[in-house]
């Protein structure tokens, strides 16, 4: 049963990848990733720089995305050629393709999708915007103001956003994952070009970024465009990545967000624990942990707040393997209707204390890493579910074995390991040395807390 | 069993609107997709794009006409009801018991609503197709309804709604449907009131259930399988519905039916930094001749996201919003003509004025040649990327069939959308677009805006 009998038609001796991707470097120091896939004609062309929100200067917050925001807005490169405002986007539609980008804590990406044949322009557009930025001044001031209403519309007019941020902002207490990514709005307000392009010249250079293209294409083929367009750019010294740290904590705090907008009142509890970088076993072992206690119905928190106590109308249970630095994991229950939030966080510590108490069975245990085999199945039925993939992980330190050997790895997860990390960061009598951080978002003539 | 609002079929269409074909890739003779037209020893049909690179096989399906514009007025949510406790127990299996199943063997299996149609998709590793079949069969056909699921989905969508009303996108959304469908079901709530959904029963939804029936199927499979096992297992599955429901449903095909509150603004106070501006016109619809012109006015306008007229105007010159769309929506019974921003409160004027401005100039003055060679482009060539996975390839050939559109279309659209000139945008401009005709919701605290009426109440919420 699982990924095993689905995977072993090609062979039945080593361990079947993922992907089957392909990799070379180039002289210039970039990565680069191939997964080829034929179904359609079409390819995902994705760059990831090694450099997000976390690096930027105490006090210029936004930096990350904002600059995110200018890679759009003009470049000139004496080889890859010249584009005026807006005119990256709008080649690529007009080859009838799609672009974005995003920003994280550790890095940011640029991404098209578009027909195989167009493969040559996308690469020469995007290697003469990682050295050739230039933006004239009235756009970046127009894009303060873009950024500010974004922020307006994905933070500020939701409270359940402002929340969680603050929340983080505790969690993360002399850490830099503790500012958010998009910034504060009044740093944002008085970022300046020069400082904009200072971090831009930085980091922003082949030696700091993978290159990842999946789909209709052969991997010899993508390694001879690259090489004529990102290999003509030089490698930069970029520097070390220091995060700042916190010191370990003795309170746990509770933070309750009241609105008059808030109607339905939610529950959440972040905690901080290792990334996949920092320690595969542990992170592994909360991979599996997070399927036992959230995914899905069957899971332990829906099965015991949801179906048999009727505290709760949903609860979730969700672990972020892929930080640099520290991770998190985040529990959240909505309270059914004539329920208390105290209740529900009550019902949530009794089951984190049978974990820890009782670990999980066997059966648990096996069900899980089935399921997550199989999803491993359904990660190929995509054109750039691969390279998202491939790239969050590389970027935050996995390696391309990591990845292709995830459902050998997950298969390896013990009952013993997943007792250990439930024991170390969950344990509500015993709280981890960066305790986690509880947070209420109630009605404003809501019951107190 | 998963709450969902219902997206699916917004999306579906937009793939449609923009599913024009790309010759590039095939061969002159070859069709775009290879779709072929399976029938059942039983009579029953699908459309099959068969594609073995992945061990994965997709379907979907919808009644016709089974919607949530089905719902008692006093009962809305009810549709949405029954999509959420299908698959909550069926046959011998109850809720547990099936959800448990469904996950062990990573079975994806669920129900779905929209206004107009009623649906459902299974997707699975080709190695549990079997089990997977037999149990989308039970779920058709013997669902359970049991007091224990029904109670719990009932109480996650009252909470769902609870939250939505601190959502001002939503909040716009739902006085949006309000206005411009008044006395229209599509004016309801699908997602259901916090009294309508305490007045559904167990019996409702068995009752909801024994109007699906096989006339009303259209079906669509992609992936790892074979037409003749797919001809063999569809008689397995749907076979066991009732060929009509006995009851008499000889509905007339009505005529569409207009919007109402034309011209009026609403506003929505809600105290936030942000207004969300939902506005509404009368839209095309796809038997119109002009449809094909319309799709390509729309992009320039602001359909295609970046580089669109909006985008630029609003966005890239005056950093305005993060974000300007416009995008058709065709029902059964009416269609519509979207646009949807976000601007700080203050600027909320001056952005409805530059979006009139827009309206106007693209009916007064010709697109130029180069900016219609890109917009054609555009809609010819991406296509190939909505056919880049198992489930999102059964999502358009569905929707080609919800559309009655022919098994070839995809090929005959591209002629078409070649042959729009400049003056096809700008007669279909003259004749869709009219500022006049907005119906404007303003939510948030918007400054400068005079003879809007006040929204003080949601309407269907309680």
């Amino acid at each position: 049963m699982g990924i095993s009998s689905a995977l072993a038609k090609d062979t039945n001796t080593a361990p079947q990848k993922v992907f089957n991707a392909k990799t070379r470097k180039l002289d210039n120091g970039l990565q680069i990733v191939v997964v080829e896939n034929h179904r359609a004609p079409v390819i995902t062309h994705m760059i990831w720089y090694r450099v997000g929100a976390a690096d930027e200067v105490a006090g210029q917050s936004g930096i990350a995305h904002f600059l995110e925001h200018l890679l759009f807005k003009g470049q000139k490169h004496e080889q890859l050629g010249t584009l005026g405002p807006g005119e990256f986007s709008k080649i690529i539609r007009s080859l009838g393709g799609e672009d974005n980008a995003f920003t994280s804590q550790d890095y940011t990406a640029y991404f098209q999708s578009i027909a195989s044949q167009h493969l040559e322009t996308v690469m020469t557009m995007e290697a003469g915007r990682m050295r050739g930025l230039d933006v004239p001044s009235e756009d970046v001031a127009s894009e303060n103001k873009v950024i500010q209403e974004e922020r307006r519309q994905r933070t500020e007019n939701n409270p359940g956003a402002l929340l969680d941020e603050q929340m983080r902002e505790m969690l993360y207490a002399n850490h830099p994952y503790g500012i958010p990514v998009i910034g504060w709005l009044h740093e944002i307000q008085a970022l300046t070009r020069d400082q904009i392009f200072a971090f831009y010249n930085q980091y922003y250079a082949p030696n700091n970024a993978i290159l990842i293209v999946s789909g209709d294409i052969k991997a010899e083929k993508v390694y001879e465009i690259a090489e004529r367009t990102y290999g003509i750019l030089k490698p930069e010294t970029i520097p070390p990545r220091q995060y700042t740290s916190s010191p370990p904590f003795k309170a746990s705090p509770s933070i309750t967000m009241k609105d008059e907008t808030v109607r339905q009142p939610e529950f959440k509890k972040i905690f901080r624990v290792p990334s996949f970088r920092q320690n595969k076993e542990k992170s592994l072992a909360l991979q599996v942990l997070e399927e036992i206690m959230g995914g899905g119905p069957s899971s332990r928190l829906y099965k015991s707040l949801v179906i048999e106590q009727k505290l709760a109308t949903s609860a979730s249970f969700s672990y972020r393997a892929n930080n640099w630095s520290d991770s998190t994991l985040y529990i959240t229950a909505t309270p059914a209707a004539d329920q208390s939030l105290l209740k529900v966080q009550a019902a949530i510590d009794a089951e984190l204390r049978k974990l820890v108490k009782d670990g999980i069975t066997d059966e648990e245990l096996s069900d899980a890493i089935k399921r997550m085999q199989a999803a491993a199945i359904y990660a190929r039925d995509s054109l750039s579910g691969p390279a998202m993939v491939i790239g969050y992980n590389l970027i935050t330190g996995s390696t391309l074995d990591d990845i292709e050997y995830w459902p050998r790895d997950i298969g390896a997860v013990t009952k013993e390991q997943i007792l250990s990390v439930a024991k170390t960061y969950l344990d509500p009598d015993n709280p981890y040395e960066f305790p986690p951080v509880t947070g209420y978002l109630v009605p404003e003539a809501g019951e107190e807390q | 069993m998963r709450i969902k609002t219902p997206v699916l079929y917004v999306l579906i269409f937009v793939i449609a609107a923009l599913a024009p074909i790309q010759s590039l890739y095939a061969q002159q003779d070859d069709p775009f997709l290879d779709i072929k037209e399976v029938t059942s020893p039983g009579g029953i049909k699908a459309w099959l794009v068969e594609d073995h690179t992945v061990p994965v096989l997709a379907m979907e399906f919808v009644f016709r006409g089974k919607g949530s514009k089905n719902d008692p007025a006093e009962k809305q949510g009810l549709v949405r009801m029954a999509s959420n406790t299908m698959d909550e127990g069926a046959g011998d299996i109850e809720s547990q018991a099936f959800q448990k199943e469904l996950q062990d063997l990573s079975l994806t299996l669920r129900f779905n609503v929209s206004r107009d149609h009623f649906g459902g998709s299974l997707k699975t590793l080709t190695q549990n197709q079997t089990r997977a079949f037999e149990l989308l069969n039970l779920a058709l056909t013997k669902p359970r309804f049991d007091e224990e699921p029904v109670n719990r989905m009932r109480d996650a969508n009252k909470a769902r709604l609870k939250s939505s009303v601190s959502n001002p996108r939503w909040i716009a959304a739902r006085i949006q449907n309000d206005r411009i469908f008044e006395n229209h079901p599509y004016a309801q709530n699908s997602g259901g009131t916090l009294s309508g959904l305490n007045n559904i029963t167990p019996d409702d939804l068995r009752a909801f259930h024994k109007t699906l029936k096989k006339d009303d199927l259209i079906i669509a499979v992609s992936g790892d399988i074979t037409a003749e096992k797919l001809a063999s297992v569809l008689d397995q599955i749907f076979g066991g519905l009732p060929a009509t429901t006995g009851e008499d449903e000889a509905k007339t095909e009505e005529s569409k039916a207009p919007l109402t509150n034309a011209g009026k603004t609403y506003i929505f106070e809600m105290p936030i930094p942000q207004t969300n501006i939902e506005i509404a016109q009368p839209g095309i619809s796809r038997s119109d001749d002009d449809y094909h012109a319309a799709q390509v006015m729309n992009y320039i306008l602001g359909g295609g996201g970046f580089g669109s007229r909006l985008m630029d105007e609003v966005r890239e010159k005056r950093g305005l919003t993060y974000g300007i769309y416009t995008y058709f929506r065709e029902y059964k019974e009416t269609d519509v003509y979207h646009v949807t921003t976000s601007t700080q409160n203050e600027n909320v004027p001056q952005m409805l004025e530059l979006i009139k401005a827009e309206w106007q100039k693209i009916k007064e003055e010709p697109v130029e040649q180069k900016e219609l060679s890109d917009a054609r482009s555009y809609l010819l060539g991406s296509l190939p990327l909505s056919l880049t996975s198992t489930d999102s390839i059964a999502s358009l050939i569905l929707s080609l069939q919800i559309d009655e559109l022919p098994i070839d279309y995809l090929d005959k659209r591209q002629e078409k959308l070649r042959d729009i000139t400049s003056s096809d945008i700008q007669r279909a401009a003259e004749r869709i677009l009219n500022a006049d005709s907005f119906t404007t919701i303003l939510v948030g605290q918007p400054e400068g805006i005079s003879n809007a009426e006040t929204i003080k109440t949601l309407p269907n919420v309680e």
